[in-house]
């Protein structure tokens, strides 16, 4: 039942990412505003598909690769309806929703069937431990393109050479804005994410920091985010300074969120 | 010599070092994941090569989290942590006396300011007062503020990383980790601390295991192990609990989780008329018949479960095979002694993990204070207003350090409501 809600939020991403890639060839606000119906229609399908998925598996449905791949899309497409909301920056759909309609496509290729809990994973922690880390990374990962645009704009100002699409991209002011909110959100959402793990572990595991795997690289993460905030807050880098340790940043999020489960394996390891 | 002491207090307590250490701290955390931790000697040897080897060695990286070095960097980051946080810390309370309302050109100068007119002086500074705080009025004018606690959020995440970091080490020096196994009906008062070799100590109670089940989903998984283990102090039994995954047993401060299971095999053995438990690599000795289980496999070819014997034969080693479904291979003679294999049974012992950390609580207060710092940090915005008295009315201008978007727009509704619809 939930599987079929997933499928019809994936076919309304797909339309978004549609009509986001004609908005991007035919500069028309009515593509866009179908697109940005469709995404918000796709997102809510998406978490009804969730919310199914937890009444009929009975535990929050973020404890395996589909179910973490699906949940960290849902993440980053409330946390990109929510971008949009406060700045224009609609263009962004033609970026952030193909890799949102791949992220799934991708997650749809693991296996989707409820499978029975392992008894570690009964706990109250779960909810709040995953949603908290996932809209962490969810934050990270927009912010980790809201980079790459930056660098891409700037690069065009630089050499005066401007593809006529990049004209309709945000300012670059913008998008340092939104990497310093994307900063300033993410950060505490992480920590957090951290905080519960551990508070977790001491009751699962018998130690409230044992550096599995997973933990190491989720403290190196916030190390690497840490200095990104005092680079920003206390030294003042900005725009390309930043839009650079936020490229790096996701990296180690992709190693913590990923990367430890697929190579390094260890306690925290639920595939 | 005070030069050289205060150029030690700035290097101390720079951000430079604050970074370097932060970096250090990453990288030699990052080596602890992709090098084995603790393993043995032959272990590495099997992945490494000789001088690989003892270069890991020589630096500590077989055991990064516990090597002087890696312990060096971390307290050499509390110490510049609590300096630099200190001397921020003092700066802000000598300014946080002194308010200052700037005059007219400087206010005038700023991005966020509007003007109002003298009829409405007293209906503006009453309405912009509103829910912020005062904390300059005079002839002159009046400066408001909001949010002020946002400014003291970075110190509480400072001193909550600072407390956390005290609680771990208050566990390392009071705290401890071990585990114990026990079968169902067995009691312990010790518990095994890993390391090589394995240490024994007292638990100073003891832990008897009433009963241990594993109940399974119908693939196979395991969906939940319990135990019901009764604690003994004094002889007395104080508590009495069933130990799950996720629900560990608190007493005296100390923590028993149920961490694994296992099953260990026993056998029952008659043994010239005599009854005898026996389990895996058990050695019996009687009358000079000597013999000891070998191994067991629990199916050979299609014969069954079989126990590996071995015994002394004058002197030399030899071993026989007993097939407890073979009835010709079930009984056999041992140096002439009589010996049937009556029964095989699996028993499932639980493993409890147990830990003693009197720093937990330390550590639960920093994430506790770590939460409201970020709270203050990021979700507060500090604001302050300054309104002075001009020939022709007010005017009125707005700082914030953080979040200037958000204030400008509060900003703009503010003059909206202040200036009516005019001006």
């Amino acid at each position: 039942m939930n599987i079929y809600f997933f499928y019809i939020s994936l076919f309304f991403y797909l339309l978004s990412t549609a009509c986001y890639l004609l908005f991007l060839t035919m500069n028309r606000n009515i593509i866009e505003k179908f697109g940005h119906y469709s995404l918000f229609s796709g997102f809510c399908i998406h978490f009804l598909a969730t919310l199914v998925r937890y009444f009929n598996a009975g535990y929050t449905p973020i404890t395996n690769i589909y179910e973490s791949l699906s949940f960290f899309s849902l993440c980053i497409a409330g946390f990109f309806l929510y971008l949009k909301r406060i700045y224009r920056i609609e263009i962004i759909g033609c970026i952030i929703l193909p890799i949102l309609s791949v992220l799934l496509i991708w997650a749809s290729t693991f296996p989707t069937e409820i499978r029975p809990l392992p008894p570690v994973l009964k706990s109250y922690w779960l909810p709040i431990h995953t949603i908290f880390s996932f809209v962490g990374n969810a934050i990270f990962f927009i912010s980790f393109f809201i980079s790459l645009l930056y660098l891409v704009v700037e690069r065009g100002i630089k050499k005066k050479k401007f593809p006529s699409i990049a004209t309709r991209f945000p300012s670059l002011e913008t998008l340092d804005l939104i990497n310093y909110r994307c900063m300033s959100y993410g950060f505490p959402f992480l920590t957090v994410g951290i905080i519960t793990g551990s508070i977790w572990a001491s009751v699962a595991w018998g130690s409230y920091w044992s550096w599995d795997p997973k933990e190491t690289w989720s403290l190196v993460t916030w190390i690497v985010y840490a200095i990104l905030i005092h680079n920003r807050l206390a030294i003042g880098w900005r725009g390309r300074k930043t839009a650079y340790m936020m490229i790096i940043g996701f990296f180690f999020i992709l190693i913590t969120f990923l990367g430890v489960n697929f190579f390094a394996g260890g306690l925290h390891s639920y595939i | 010599m005070s030069v050289i002491k205060n150029n030690i207090y700035k290097f101390l307590s720079s951000l430079s070092l604050t970074i370097f250490l932060l970096c250090f701290i990453a990288f030699g955390s990052i080596f602890g994941t992709v090098i084995k931790q603790k393993a043995d000697v032959e272990e590495y040897l099997s992945i490494y090569s000789d001088t690989t080897y003892t270069i890991i060695k020589y630096l500590g990286l077989d055991d990064v989290y516990h090597s002087p070095w890696f312990i060096a960097a971390i307290v050499l980051f509390a110490i510049n942590l609590a300096l630099c946080t200190y001397g921020r810390f003092a700066r802000l309370i000598k300014t946080e006396g002194k308010v200052a309302l700037p005059d007219e050109s400087e206010l005038s100068d700023m991005s966020m300011v509007f003007h109002v007119g003298s009829k409405e002086r007293e209906n503006a500074i009453a309405s912009i007062k509103k829910g912020y705080q005062t904390i300059y009025e005079g002839e002159e004018g009046v400066v408001l503020q909001k949010g002020v606690i946002s400014r003291y959020g970075v110190y509480m995440i400072h001193g909550s990383i600072l407390i956390i970091l005290m609680g771990s080490l208050i566990g390392m020096l009071f705290g401890y980790k071990g585990f114990m196994t026990l079968r169902k009906g067995e009691t312990k008062d010790q518990l095994i601390l890993r390391g090589t070799p394995p240490k024994e100590v007292p638990l100073g109670f003891s832990l008897k295991c009433k009963d241990f089940q594993v109940s399974f989903y119908p693939g196979g998984a395991p969906k939940d192990y319990v135990s019901k283990v009764e604690v003994l102090d004094n002889g007395r039994v104080v508590m009495e609990r069933d130990i799950r995954v996720n629900s560990p047993l608190s007493y005296k401060g100390i923590n028993v989780y149920q961490a694994s299971y296992g099953a260990s095999t026993s056998f029952l053995f008659t043994i010239a008329g005599e009854r005898v438990t026996l389990s895996e690599r058990e050695t019996y000795e009687k009358d000079g018949l000597v013999m000891m289980i070998a191994r067991f496999e629990s199916s050979i070819h299609n014969f069954g479960p079989g126990v590996l014997v071995a015994y002394l034969d004058q002197g030399e080693p030899k071993v026989v095979w007993f097939l407890k479904d073979v009835e010709r291979l079930k009984e056999q003679k041992i140096q002439g002694v009589n010996i049937k294999l009556e029964d095989i049974k699996e028993n499932f012992y639980t493993g409890l993990e147990i830990a003693k950390d009197p720093g937990v609580w330390v550590v639960w207060t920093g994430f506790a204070l770590i939460l409201f710092g970020l709270y203050a940090n990021f979700f507060i915005y500090y604001r302050r207003i300054y309104i002075r008295n001009i020939p022709d009315g007010l005017i009125v201008a707005g700082i914030a350090f953080k979040n200037r978007e958000g204030f400008k727009e509060e900003f703009e509704k503010l003059k909206r409501k202040v200036s009516g619809n005019g001006s």
